[in-house]
C-alpha cells in the first residue's frame, strides 16, 4: 500500500512535469513531490508502529524500519530545500545559457525519478533490489551532472558512472555470496535483509568476510571512499549547485547505508573484527587523502566536495568502533553532515551566480568584496564552514566528539592520527575562507561586477537548514534519541 | 535424455570458450570485432543457461536465457555498433597503463589468485567440487578482466564494452545460483540498458567537439528540441 502510494505520487509528478509549459510550473511540481514525500515519511513516523512489514507495504520485497525511514526523512528534507533552491538557481542557469532550454524537462524528470528511486532503495527489504535501486541512483544522478552539456560535465559524469558502476558489480557478487551462504545454512537461499540478519549467527565467518569485502568495494565507491573517491570532487564541483547538494547530502548516504546493512549481518556472523579493521583502515586513509587534498584548493565547490570525502571517512571510522554509542553518533553524524553540506552547496551556488566562475573544478574562484555583494551567502559559508569542521554549538561538534571518545577507547593511536588529520582539514577550510573572503576589488580595474539579485527561493533553504542545524546541535528530544536507539537495536549492535 | 555428466562436461568446455572471448576483448584493437566478440560471449552464456536448465530443470534459467539473448546478443551490440559507425571510430589503439601482452599476464595471475582465494573461502560451504565453484572462479575472473579493459582503454566506447563484459561475469556467477528471483535478473538488464544508452550518448559528446555535440544528437534523433519552454 505505502509503496504504491509513493509510486502513484511519482507518476503524478512525472505527468505534471510533462504537462508543464514553463520552468516555474515544472519546479512547482517537483517541490510538491518532495513536500508530499516528506509528509508521507512524517506520517509513517507518527502513525505507524515500526518496522512495517509486507502486509501494509503491499510487497514482500519492501519493508520500512527505523534506519530506512531515518534516511528517507533526511533525503526528503534535503530534496524539498533543493527543489525550492532550484527555482531561482535553475532560472539563473537558463538566463545565462548554461542550461539549454531543451534540457530543462529532462532535468526535472531525472530529478523526480531520482527522489522516487531513492525512497524505494531505502525501503527495500531485499539486498539485490536495494542494489538495483542504488545503481539506478548513480545513473540518474549522472544525468543531472551531465545536463549542463559542457565537456567538463560529460567527462565528470562518465567518470562517475564508470567508477561507481564497475565497483557496484563487486557488491552484487558479494550479495550472491551472502545468498549462497544463506542457502547452505538455512536450506533456502534468501537475500531478504531481515531474514539474513536472523540467520547470520550461523554463517561461516570466512564467507561473511568475503561477502563483506566485495560489498564494501562497491558501496565505498558509491560514497567516495579512498581509493575510489576520484570521481567525487569532480562530479560534485561541476554539477549545478542544487544537484551538488543532493549528491553530497543524499546520494553519499546510499553507499553508507549499504555498508551499514551488510556490516550488521557480518557483525552477527562473528566476523566483525576483520570488517572493523577494513573500515578503520579505509576510513583513516580517506580522511587523510581528503585533508591533504583540501590544502591547495582554490575552488570553493571542490573544497566542499573534499570535505564530504573527509566526513565519509569519519563515518567509516565510527562504524569500525561498532559499540552502540559509536553507532548512535555515526547515525547522528550522517544527518548532521547531510544538512550542513546541503546548506554549504546552496551558499556556494549563490557565489557561483555572483562571480560567474566557470563550473570547471580546476577554475580558481574569483571572489571579491563578498560581504558587499552577497552577505547572506558569505555568512552561509562561514557559519556552514564552522558547522562542518565541528565547532560548537553545531551538531557535527557533538557527533565528532563522541565518535572520537569512542575511538579513543578502542585505539588511542588511530585516534591521534585521525585528530591530526581532522585538524589539517579544518585549517585548510578556514584558510580558504579567510583568504578568499578578504579579497577586495582593486579600484579602477575590477569594476565589471554587477550585483546578482539573489531570489528569495535561494535564500530561504540556506536559512532554514542553518536554523535546523542550530536547533539540532542544542536540543536533543527524547523522541529523537529513542528513534536512533531503535535503529541500533534493529541492527543488533548491542 | 542426455547424460548429466556429459552436459556438465559441455558446460566446462563453454567456460573455456568464454575465457577465449575475454582474452580477445582485452587484446583486440578493432572496435567492431570487439562488439561482435561481446555478442558471442553473451551467446555462450545463453547456451550455458540452457544447458544448466537441462541439468537442474529450473524454469527461471529459460527466462534468463531469453532476456540475455534479447538484450545482450541483439539489442546492446546492435546499438553500440550503430553508434560506432556514426561517430566513425574504428580502432582503439591507445592503452593506458597496460599493453595487451602485460594485461594477459596479469589476467592469468588474477585467475590463479581468484582460484586460490575462493578455494579457501568456499571450503566452509562444501561447494568446492561442483559447477558452482567453477562458475564463481570464472565469473569473478571475467569481471576482473573486464575491469582491466575498462581501466586500460582510452576510448569510452571500449570502456563500455569492458563494463559489459564485467557484467557478463556477474551473470555467469549468478546463473549457478538459480533461486535468485527472476525479477532481480530482469531489473539488472533494465539497469544495464539504461546505463549503456546513457554512456554511449555521453560518449558521442566526448568524442566530438561540443559545438558538434548537439548537431550530432539531432542527427541521430537522440535529442529533440522542446517547444519553447519557460
Amino acid at each position: 500500500m505505502i509503496i504504491l502510494i509513493f509510486a502513484i505520487l511519482s507518476a503524478l509528478t512525472l505527468a505534471g512535469i510533462l504537462l508543464s509549459r514553463n520552468h516555474r510550473q515544472m519546479n512547482t511540481v517537483c517541490i510538491a513531490q518532495s513536500v508530499t514525500f516528506a509528509l508521507m515519511a512524517c506520517w509513517i513516523l507518527l502513525a505507524g508502529q515500526l518496522p512495517v512489514y509486507r502486509i501494509s507495504i503491499g510487497s514482500p520485497y519492501f519493508f520500512i524500519d527505523h534506519l530506512g525511514l531515518y534516511e528517507v526523512l533526511i533525503s526528503t528534507l534535503i530534496f524539498t530545500c533543493a527543489a525550492l533552491y532550484a527555482r531561482g538557481y535553475v532560472a539563473g542557469l537558463l538566463d545565462s545559457g548554461e542550461l539549454e532550454k531543451g534540457s530543462l524537462r529532462l532535468f526535472y524528470i531525472a530529478w523526480a525519478v531520482l527522489l522516487a528511486v531513492l525512497v524505494l532503495a531505502f525501503f527495500s527489504d531485499n539486498l539485490a533490489l536495494f542494489w538495483i535501486f542504488a545503481e539506478l541512483t548513480t545513473i540518474i544522478s549522472a544525468i543531472l551532472v551531465a545536463i549542463l552539456s559542457a565537456r567538463d560535465n560529460i567527462d565528470a559524469a562518465i567518470k562517475y558512472i564508470f567508477i561507481a558502476s564497475t565497483s557496484m558489480l563487486f557488491s552484487f557478487v558479494g550479495f550472491i555470496f551472502l545468498f549462497e551462504t544463506s542457502r547452505v545454512v538455512t536450506g533456502t537461499g534468501t537475500l531478504n535483509w531481515t531474514e539474513l540478519l536472523l540467520a547470520a549467527h550461523a554463517f561461516p565467518p570466512i564467507m561473511a568476510t568475503a561477502a563483506f569485502v566485495l560489498v564494501f568495494i562497491g558501496f565505498a565507491a558509491k560514497s567516495g571512499i579512498f581509493p575510489f573517491h576520484t570521481w567525487l570532487p569532480e562530479a560534485h564541483a561541476k554539477a549545478p549547485s542544487a544537484v551538488s547538494a543532493i549528491l553530497s547530502g543524499v546520494l553519499l548516504n546510499v553507499g553508507i547505508y549499504g555498508i551499514i546493512r551488510t556490516y550488521a549481518i557480518v557483525n552477527q556472523a562473528g566476523a566483525g573484527s576483520t570488517a572493523s579493521f577494513l573500515l578503520a583502515l579505509f576510513g583513516v586513509l580517506t580522511i587523510g587523502i581528503a585533508a591533504f587534498s583540501m590544502i591547495p584548493q582554490k575552488n570553493l565547490k571542490k573544497l566542499i566536495a573534499f570535505s564530504s570525502v573527509e566526513n565519509m571517512g569519519i563515518i567509516l571510522v565510527g562504524l569500525a568502533v561498532a559499540t552502540p554509542v559509536a553507532i548512535f553518533w555515526v547515525l547522528f553524524h550522517i544527518m548532521a553532515h547531510s544538512l550542513t553540506k546541503a546548506s554549504l552547496f546552496f551558499s556556494a551556488g549563490i557565489l557561483h551566480r555572483q562571480y560567474k566562475s566557470p563550473l570547471s573544478s580546476e577554475a580558481v574562484d574569483d571572489i571579491r568584496d563578498v560581504f558587499v555583494y552577497q552577505p547572506l551567502a558569505a555568512w552561509g559559508i562561514i557559519i556552514g564552514g564552522l558547522a562542518i569542521i565541528g565547532m560548537p554549538p553545531f551538531p557535527i561538534f557533538v557527533s565528532k566528539v563522541f565518535i572520537m571518545l569512542q575511538l579513543g577507547t578502542a585505539s588511542p593511536l588511530v585516534l591521534g592520527t585521525v585528530l591530526v588529520l581532522l585538524f589539517i582539514a579544518a585549517v585548510a577550510f578556514g584558510y580558504f575562507i579567510i583568504t578568499m573572503f578578504r579579497k577586495r576589488s582593486r579600484p579602477g580595474r575590477d569594476t565589471d561586477l554587477v550585483p546578482y539579485r539573489t531570489p528569495v527561493s535561494m535564500k530561504v533553504p540556506i536559512i532554514v537548514l542553518l536554523f535546523i542545524l542550530l536547533v539540532a546541535g542544542i536540543v536533543f528530544t527524547t523522541g529523537e534519541v529513542s528513534f536512533i536507539q531503535s535503529i541500533i537495536t534493529e541492527l543488533k549492535f548491542t | 535424455m542426455i547424460e548429466s555428466a556429459f552436459v556438465a562436461g559441455l558446460v566446462r568446455v563453454l567456460f573455456v570458450c568464454i575465457i577465449i572471448t575475454a582474452v580477445y576483448i582485452i587484446s583486440a584493437r578493432n572496435l567492431l570485432s570487439i562488439v561482435s566478440v561481446y555478442a558471442v560471449q553473451s551467446l555462450t552464456l545463453v547456451v550455458i543457461a540452457l544447458l544448466l536448465y537441462l541439468l537442474e530443470g529450473a524454469p527461471v534459467l529459460i527466462a534468463i536465457a531469453a532476456i540475455t539473448f534479447a538484450s545482450k546478443v541483439l539489442i546492446i551490440p546492435y546499438f553500440i555498433a550503430t553508434i560506432q559507425e556514426k561517430i566513425r571510430i574504428k580502432r582503439d589503439i591507445q592503452f593506458h597503463f597496460l599493453s595487451p601482452t602485460s594485461s594477459l599476464f596479469v589476467s592469468m595471475g588474477l585467475m590463479l589468485l581468484v582460484y586460490i582465494v575462493l578455494e579457501r573461502v568456499m571450503a566452509a560451504t562444501g561447494d568446492r567440487d561442483n559447477l558452482f565453484f567453477f562458475g564463481a572462479v570464472l565469473g569473478i575472473s571475467l569481471m576482473l578482466m573486464g575491469m582491466m579493459v575498462t581501466f586500460s582503454r582510452k576510448r569510452a566506447l571500449t570502456k563500455i564494452l569492458g563494463f559489459l563484459s564485467m557484467e557478463n561475469g556477474v551473470l555467469l556467477f549468478g546463473l549457478f545460483v538459480t533461486e535468485l528471483p527472476f525479477i532481480i535478473e530482469f531489473l539488472i538488464v533494465i539497469d544495464l540498458i539504461i546505463l549503456v544508452l546513457l554512456t554511449t550518448i555521453l560518449t558521442v559528446g566526448l568524442d566530438s567537439t561540443l559545438e558538434d555535440y548537439h548537431k550530432r544528437l539531432h542527427r541521430f534523433h537522440l535529442w529533440e528540441d522542446e517547444v519553447e519552454v519557460r
